[in-house]
């Protein structure tokens, strides 16, 4: 296409907004709105992912020991312990250590356990897997395995925590899905009626275009790039929105349930252009939808 | 230019044009006339390729219009110039900018669409009005500034629907001449209306349509 022309395109479809100022302002606010909606579920079911996926990644488990084990038996637990594969031995928590652990996390109301005869606790290995993802390691049985062997009394890890977790994840994703396709419609349909205004307003002009003997595509395609720009605009400023409120807020790190920090980061590079191209290609859309139903040469 | 072969046009039970047959040799000046509702504007309409006929064929310069596709009838179109009653300007833009649109559609280089522009003025008498908007024009003026876009492409047929209806006789005797001028430099110019007074010593050839029938021909 020739330069003059695209930029003649571009000429009709900025003037096209500048006339139509404030149908265009209000639907590149309700896009803004929209698509800032949407970044903020991205942003959110992305660092909840990431969370997730980390701390999957390093499962750690609490193998608990029977009392007055002989040292052999203690060995063989170990030995069966290091076999595993990714496995790390953080410690052993002896039953003295146990209890010392309880009243400390106990505090000023470490006073309960001074009527104790004997120490109820008792001694535990921690173990950590590392990458489980890579050594496809099921951590339900690795806990039935340990628990048939000599001396070990229970074996507990956090995995249930994490399923819920993942579920409470496939929630926000499934619910993320569900609203913003909404609110894509809810962009479409502001863009595609914006666009009709537009195309309504100048019904005459177009009338006259086409009969000096404009193609369709000379008429149409100023009104597609008007909405890919109300896209453009509105998704930069839903970005920038999205940027402001992260950085006033200035959540960075999360702390939940006494579980792994979360590293609340802000959107890649990569999902900041998607965002971005998507509110430009909603915008173009809404455009096409607009010529292909309203406009009738 | 212009082959017409057995056309009829129906606006539902509605028949506006019946059995219509007519030849317009390259260079004519042609006046299609009759009461309203002879279909005198529907004819006008088919030429133009605004509308197509119920049965029958269109042939303008040998390109048959029922069987075109839309780019090329849009192309087509930019060798059709058209002048209505209405005038049909843009009264948000100027006088040079509505000429000049005829030829931005084109894709016309600005140097040219400029140069084209200014004789298309000076030929219909506008050379000092190109800034002026339309309404700050008189009805005469208006449509001579519809003329200049109109002929701005040199068209090889010039369509005009009524071009005097709303003039007062001194101006419709200016913009008549103006059709002559354009005429005699080689342009067909058909011309509807049921003006009397447009009809009677011009030494054209005359159409008379009543009831969607061509009824009279004067030549």
């Amino acid at each position: 296409m020739k330069l003059r022309l695209c930029i003649y395109f571009f000429k009709t479809a900025f003037t096209n907004i500048i006339n139509n100022r404030l149908v265009h302002m209000i639907s590149i606010g309700t896009i803004t709105i929209s698509m800032l909606l949407l970044g903020s579920f991205l942003l959110l079911s992305i660092n909840i992912r990431n969370w997730l996926g980390d701390w999957g990644e390093s499962l750690s488990m609490t193998v608990y020991i029977k009392d007055g084990l002989d040292q052999s038996v203690k060995d063989k637990i170990e030995s069966a312990l290091e076999s595993l594969k990714g496995v790390e031995i953080k410690g052993f928590i002896t039953k003295d250590q146990a209890l010392i652990n309880l009243k400390n996390s106990l505090g000023d109301q470490a006073g309960l356990l001074d009527g104790l005869k004997d120490n109820p606790l008792p001694g535990s290995y921690e173990i950590v897997f590392h990458e489980i993802g890579k050594y496809r390691a099921d951590p339900e049985k690795i806990k039935s395995d340990l628990e048939k062997m000599e001396g070990v009394d229970e074996v507990q890890y956090n995995e249930q925590w994490a399923e819920r977790f993942r579920g409470v994840m496939n929630v926000i994703r499934i619910v993320g899905l569900i609203i913003g396709g909404f609110l894509c419609m809810a962009v479409l349909f502001i863009t595609t009626n914006t666009i009709k205004l537009t195309i309504y307003s100048r019904r005459d002009e177009i009338e006259i275009y086409k009969l000096v003997g404009a193609t369709d595509w000379f008429v149409k395609l100023p009104y597609l790039i008007e909405g890919a720009i109300q896209g453009l605009v509105g998704g930069i400023l839903s970005f920038i929105t999205l940027f402001v409120f992260y950085s006033i807020f200035s959540v960075k790190t999360i702390q939940v349930f006494g579980l792994p920090v979360i590293d609340f980061a802000f959107l890649s590079f990569d999902h900041t252009v998607f965002i971005i191209l998507l509110s430009i290609l909603l915008g173009f859309i809404g455009g096409l939808i607009a010529i292909g139903r309203f406009f009738r040469i | 230019m212009i082959q017409i072969f057995r056309v009829s046009k129906s606006y539902g039970a509605n028949k506006a044009l019946e059995d219509i047959s007519l030849r317009i040799r390259k260079g004519e000046f042609v006046f299609i006339t009759g009461p309203s509702g002879a279909g005198k504007t529907t004819l006008l309409r088919l030429v133009f390729g605004a509308d197509t006929p119920t049965s029958g064929q269109i042939l303008i310069n040998n390109i048959n219009l029922t069987r075109i596709n839309r780019k090329n009838l849009d192309l087509l179109r930019r060798k059709i110039g058209f002048v209505f009653q209405d005038f049909k300007l843009l009264n948000n833009k100027t006088v040079f900018q509505n000429i000049a649109l005829a030829l931005e559609v084109t894709g016309e280089k600005p140097a040219v669409i400029r140069k084209k522009t200014h004789q298309a003025l000076k030929a219909v008498g506008l050379a000092n009005k190109e800034k002026a908007f339309p309404l700050q024009l008189s009805g005469g003026e208006q449509q001579r500034v519809a003329i200049a876009r109109g002929i701005i492409n040199n068209p090889l047929i010039l369509v005009a629907d009524e071009p005097t209806g709303n003039l007062d006789p001194d101006i419709t005797r200016d913009i008549m001449l103006l059709f002559r001028t354009i005429n005699m430099n080689g342009t067909t110019v058909v011309i509807a209306t049921h003006s009397r007074e447009l009809l009677e010593n011009t030494g054209q050839r005359i159409v008379v349509l009543n009831k969607g029938r061509i009824v009279e021909e004067i030549k």
